[in-house]
């Protein structure tokens, strides 16, 4: 089975576990509760995502040299190119 | 090490989205649980308000990046090649 066809059967899963649930006589707080919960994951999972996001960008490790030495690359293979006739 | 800008900006999405995450639990699965005489009720919305914003800014969002993508792909058209 393809991941995607993975992924559909964990929600379809999880979506009717959460329609069986909402079907039953629950107690008004856990109702309450239980209704908006796939709404309240995926605010959830966007979080999670929104956290990842920033602590990767925060915690990547630049590296200046590489960074100038590519530039260096670049400029050379330009000036290379350019001399052998081809437009950039 | 990142730059300053980016531990800056990259950590305080970490401390946003961590806020959030608190804010939208308690309201979601805490609240129902809690007496409605305490008084952490009037920090918080009605509960509509609850799903509706989600909903509401999900649409804006597929709305923005529609009309991006529409933006985008109308400034790439190229003109029809007429043949001789």
């Amino acid at each position: 089975m393809t991941k995607l066809g993975q992924w559909l059967c964990g929600l379809l899963l999880l979506g009717s576990a959460w329609a069986a649930l909402a079907g039953l006589r629950l107690p008004a707080p856990l109702r309450q509760a239980l209704l908006p919960l796939p709404v309240y994951l995926l605010v959830a999972f966007g979080c999670f995502s929104l956290a990842t996001v920033g602590f990767r960008l925060a915690t990547f490790n630049d590296c200046e040299e590489a960074a100038a030495e590519l530039r260096e690359h670049i400029r050379a293979a330009r000036a290379d190119l350019a001399r052998r006739g081809l437009r950039c | 090490m990142a730059t300053a800008t980016d531990q800056v900006v990259g950590f305080g999405l970490v401390a946003f989205s961590a806020l959030l995450f608190v804010y939208y639990t308690l309201w979601i699965i805490a609240l129902p649980f809690i007496d409605s005489d305490h008084s952490i009720h009037q920090y918080f919305l009605p509960r509509e308000y609850a799903v509706l914003i989600p909903v509401v800014a999900g649409l804006l969002l597929l709305l923005f990046i529609g009309i991006f993508i529409t933006v985008v792909m109308w400034k790439n058209r190229k003109p029809a090649k007429k043949s001789d």
